[in-house]
């Protein structure tokens, strides 16, 4: 049984604009000892999937419509506030992108981490600080013992991060949830992160769920991809099958628009267009607006459902466009001018 | 590195110190934060210099000392042959409209209550202080055109734009005085992919297109060789490397270079799987009393020995246009 089970979660914001679908059935689950990435484009729902789990919506205006997300075979979703008091911190933990906000400034590091432990297990303090400057060592915090006696504002960002880490892991949970945690820091030091992360889920067999923007970072850490579109999954796989065999338009379409995948002299392909408003309906499939391959199916009403092609390997097919070109062909006859976005002067 | 003064810009040199001063109890010095220790550059004409490094590694400071925002501890600093450091204080603000930023954040540099059209009407106003009536609207609607944006949008506010238009409108209002030298520190960092995109083609469009001069910092290496000629790279106050933006990213030769590219994620996970990384211990010391020598020891995974840890290597060109700080245990590690 997989560790944990999301089926048709769906999180609205009422707002005074109207009811807008962040999350609009997603469905995913993640074995122990696995890497979920989430990847999408700001406003996909990605870590609002994430705070769903964790119960960290802002209610109101935000609410939980639907959806069961079992954990250990215990719903998340409906469970009472002091269960889930035991399982937030214990078994689940995460970590933010922003290290500064989510330490207080006010404790010194040791404080924090002691009663990260206590909060959870019966544990004298003199053993908890001892297994708080373990913890420190073990993210390669340098002279842990001296060190965790300082205030988090002594750190610097990859250090403060490193913080971060060792508190969420301090219990050993199952499952560790990071959303855009080396979105801040340099690229040595997020190296460096995700490399303390993988040993850490090597030697505990901790679930990890990664949020994150970045197709490089997913690349290199994730055994599954799941990505979102407009409050929906459009496809999921393996990190192989996602990069290598990618069947949904808006997937492709990313793919060609990142530097480094691009030779120099070429021009960068962008998407047209902007995501759309999801606190109006959407009809058929969210990406066809922007989407570049020709029209040739039925539109439909209803957003297209996951399908799969294969080996766990799903994407959302609309039916509507015919995707089954290579996305070079199809981009060579389009015009690449990055001018006069259709779309996005009307959106503003 | 000697340019000629002819050169579109030159570095000579450049140091900038800030004085933490003293204590006031003990009276005793807090030290001098040496943010820019000694860098020599020439920029051509027409070029794209990419500036990359870890924070803290002084790009930001530098080029805050090109624009004369502050003024060098020492070093000299040409532009076009006039040399700027030796200008006044008094006369230095009629230099400054010979350069402008675009900055990493949209949101934050541009007046929110200020609409489009104005912002560029203060801008064109710095070069041609008569511009107005017809003719203003004319030099805007050709600005708002070059950058992609809808003219007829003019008279609207930052907030009525989305996040990749904003950006457009921060680069009209930084190429509406004319400026000699662009300099963009981080200006797609804040940006989604598909967005990033969208800015990396019009700055480069516009470069061709006009000839734009300029200084593309960032600390995303594949985003810079995308869009840069030359590269260099900073370390601590130090430029460490310096040369073409292809064989700084693929063919590196100091030891930190390497650690900067291999820790850049590849969207490809084959690649990701069998690549070897070079990670580097800790974090960059303090600019603070920074490390003697080859500056780079204390992280390096090679060890130094006595001498170049007391020794600054010399910044050398070892190829054709390829220069290196040349720290024997730092370079030849490969």
């Amino acid at each position: 049984m997989a560790l944990l089970e999301v089926e048709d979660l769906a999180t609205h914001f009422h707002t005074r604009e109207g009811v807008v679908r962040a999350v609009d059935g997603v469905s995913f689950s993640i074995d122990k000892g696995e890497t979920l990435g989430i990847v999408g484009e700001s406003g996909s729902g990605k870590s609002v999937t994430c705070y769903s789990l964790m119960r960290l919506i802002p209610e109101p205006p935000g609410r939980i419509e639907r959806g069961v997300a079992r954990f250990d075979g215990q719903d998340l979703l409906q469970m009472g506030k002091s269960d889930l008091r035991h399982i937030r911190g214990d078994r689940i933990s995460m970590i933010f992108q922003d290290p500064m906000t989510s330490l207080n400034p006010y404790l010194r590091i040791s404080t924090q981490l002691i009663e990260a432990q206590q909060t959870h297990r019966d544990i004298d303090t003199k053993s908890a600080l001892f297994k708080a400057i373990e913890a420190l060592e073990e993210v390669g915090i340098p002279d842990a013992a001296n060190r965790v006696k300082s205030y988090p504002h002594e750190f610097s960002g990859g250090m403060r991060q490193r913080v971060m880490i060792a508190m969420a892991l301090i219990n050993e949970p199952d499952l560790l949830i990071a959303d855009e945690p080396t979105t801040a820091l340099d690229v040595t030091v997020q190296a460096q992160i995700l490399d303390i992360i993988k040993q850490r889920q090597e030697r505990l067999g901790t679930a990890v769920i990664l949020v994150t923007h970045d197709l490089g970072v997913v690349a290199g850490n994730c055994d599954k991809v799941n990505v979102m579109y407009a409050g929906q999954i459009v496809e999921t796989g393996t990190a192989s099958q996602v990069f290598y065999e990618a069947k949904h338009a808006y997937t492709r379409s990313l793919q060609k628009t990142i530097p480094s995948l691009q030779e120099k002299g070429q021009e960068l392909y962008t998407i047209p267009g902007l995501p759309p408003d999801l606190s109006k309906p959407i009809n058929g499939c969210a990406f066809h607006p922007r989407c570049p391959f020709p029209k040739t199916g039925h539109k439909g009403t209803e957003r297209p459902s996951l399908k799969d092609v294969g080996d766990g390997h799903c994407f959302a097919d609309c039916g509507f466009c015919d995707s089954s070109g290579s996305i070079e062909d199809v981009l060579a006859k389009g015009d690449l001018a990055d001018t006069a976005l259709p779309g996005e002067g009307a959106e503003a | 590195m000697s340019g000629s003064r002819e050169d579109f810009l030159v570095l000579d040199d450049v140091k900038t110190h800030f004085d933490m001063g003293r204590d006031f109890f003990t009276r005793k010095s807090k030290g001098v934060v040496k943010a820019v220790d000694g860098v020599s550059l020439t920029i051509k004409e027409g070029e794209t210099l990419g500036l990359v490094g870890e924070s803290g590694c002084g790009k930001s400071t530098l080029s805050r000392t090109i624009m004369q925002l502050i003024r060098p501890t020492s070093g000299k600093i040409w532009l076009e042959g006039k040399e700027l450091s030796a200008i006044s204080d008094r006369d230095i603000r009629a230099v400054r409209k010979n350069f402008q930023m675009i900055f990493q954040d949209p949101y934050a540099s541009l007046n929110p209550r200020m609409t489009v059209m104005d912002t560029l009407s203060e801008a064109i106003r710095t070069r041609h202080p008569d511009a107005k009536g017809d003719d203003l609207i004319k030099r805007i609607t050709e600005l708002l055109r070059k950058v992609g944006l809808n003219p007829a949008q003019m008279k609207r506010y930052p907030h009525e734009f989305s996040g990749g238009q904003r950006q457009r409108v921060a680069i009209a209002r930084a190429l509406a005085p004319e400026p000699k030298l662009i300099i963009a520190d981080e200006p797609v960092s804040a940006l989604d992919v598909s967005i990033q995109s969208q800015i990396l083609n019009l700055l480069k469009r516009l470069k061709s297109e006009m000839g734009l001069t300029m200084i593309f910092i960032s600390h995303d290496l594949s985003v810079v060789r995308y869009i840069a000629d030359r590269i260099a790279v900073m370390y601590l106050g130090r430029i460490t490397e310096l040369g073409d933006a292809e064989t700084i990213v693929d063919d590196p030769l100091h030891i930190y270079t390497k650690a900067l590219t291999s820790a850049i994620p590849v969207p490809d996970p084959n690649a990701e799987q069998s690549r070897e990384r070079v990670i580097l211990q800790g974090d960059q010391p303090s600019p603070i009393d920074p490390p003697q020598g080859c500056n780079f020891w204390p992280r390096s995974p090679v060890e130094h020995d006595e001498h170049m840890k007391q020794t600054v290597p010399e910044f050398a060109e070892v190829k054709a246009g390829h220069w290196v700080s040349n720290c024997p245990h730092c370079v030849e590690a490969n």
